[in-house]
């Protein structure tokens, strides 16, 4: 999971205590399960020691809940890297795709050309799975590569939607 | 001019006040293998209507195997449909009252081909994609899935620079409409033929070379995917 990279993207907005990330996570994923406190804080500690975050201010009165952190410059690099990166369409992964295309949209990255590329990923991962059929192959492992790609398509059609959907917010914004 | 199997140059076409295409450009390489993908409504059977010289556009221009459709006389422009172009619809394609054979035979005969020489060609193209055996049956005895078959082997006849293929797979169930694809895929590849597939099915545009996304009647993106 993500945890780290959506860490970042939360501090794009700016510096912010574990708090405040916390409640901001569970704003932009009002459907996930809460961020627990004790990831929160780990994450940032890992982030802090990889240099993708900096303590900005300590607060006055101390203790680690004070503490606010910032984006480091390494830190906007890497999270720009892991937002226009798709993923690779695997079972089980396309929670982060959903992640990801949130985040886009929340610190203002270019949505469409996520979905765009996402798009395209899925794509070449439906014929890979549809062509690498041997003419022995056992039902089982066909029907594990039917199940992934019938998924990947249910994932392309919420891809569509999506497009269509910040597509049309443009337009009426233009 | 080029050597693209299409070029379609900033095309625009409405029906009466509907604006189905807004300036579309789309350059298709020989031999590649594109999808027109997009929802309902964005345009893209327009776009291929346009581009098969079956609409003719209110602005922009399409050339087809290097000639410009409008600059041709309504007679050379049927010829080079005919010759350089196959289309494959959704269905009902095929003449109700000629046999398979018979329909796949149609575009050569009309090209004024020997009737023994255009059936022995209609037959080995029946052959190929798999449909010999209802050589002698009426679209209407017939499986979607023949039908289409034929479609495909007619489309391909004449040794087409490029075959157009709109829903090809709609009506068909998901075996069958894979068969087809693959024939389509592998037919236009073994005659040379570009291919370009209009669909809504993202498990038939995956096997594209490149998507071309349609929306409002603009191209919304262009993604390589081989």
């Amino acid at each position: 999971m993500a945890t780290a990279e959506l860490v970042l993207g939360l501090l794009h907005s700016g510096p912010a205590h574990g708090y405040d990330v916390k409640r901001g996570h569970d704003e932009w994923f009002p459907d996930s399960r809460p961020l627990a406190f004790g990831q929160v804080y780990t994450t940032l500690a890992r982030l802090e020691r990889d240099e993708l975050v900096k303590v900005v201010d300590k607060g006055s009165e101390g203790g680690p809940e004070r503490t606010v952190y910032g984006l480091t410059q390494k830190g906007r690099d890497h999270l720009a890297t892991w937002l226009a990166e798709p993923i690779h369409p695997a079972m089980g992964a396309v929670d982060e795709m959903v992640r990801k295309v949130v985040a886009t949209i929340r610190t203002g990255e270019d949505t469409t050309a996520f979905l765009a590329r996402q798009r395209a990923s899925h794509l070449r991962r439906i014929r890979e799975l549809r062509t690498a059929a041997g003419d022995e192959e056992a039902t089982s492992s066909k029907l594990v590569r039917d199940y992934i790609a019938l998924h990947l398509d249910a994932d392309l059609r919420w891809l569509d939607s999506a497009l269509d959907q910040i597509t049309e917010q443009k337009e009426t914004r233009r | 001019m080029t050597d693209l199997a299409l070029e379609v140059l900033r095309v625009e076409y409405a029906y009466r006040r509907d604006v189905a295409l807004r300036g579309v450009s789309l350059q298709v390489n020989p031999g590649e293998v594109v999808a027109v993908t997009g929802p309902s409504g964005c345009g893209k059977s327009t776009l291929l209507h346009c581009a098969a010289g079956i609409l003719r556009p209110q602005g922009g221009t399409v050339h087809l195997a290097g000639q410009d459709l409008a600059e041709l006389p309504e007679a050379a422009r049927t010829r080079l449909r005919r010759t350089k172009l196959g289309v494959v619809m959704q269905f009902g394609q095929l003449v109700p009252d000629l046999t398979l054979v018979d329909n796949v035979a149609l575009p050569l005969l009309l090209e004024g081909h020997d009737r023994a020489e255009s059936r022995r060609s209609a037959l080995s193209w029946l052959e190929r994609v798999g449909a010999a055996a209802d050589a002698y049956g009426v679209p209407a005895e017939l499986s979607g899935g023949q039908n289409q078959r034929a479609a495909v082997a007619r489309a391909l006849v004449t040794g087409p620079a490029i075959v157009f293929a709109d829903e090809p797979t709609g009506s068909l169930d998901s075996q069958a409409g894979e068969q087809v694809l693959d024939l389509l895929l592998n037919s236009a590849r073994h005659g040379g033929a570009a291919l370009v597939i209009v669909t809504h099915d993202n498990l038939v545009a995956a096997y594209a070379d490149r998507e071309v996304r349609m929306r409002d009647g603009v191209i919304q993106h262009e993604v390589a995917l081989s």
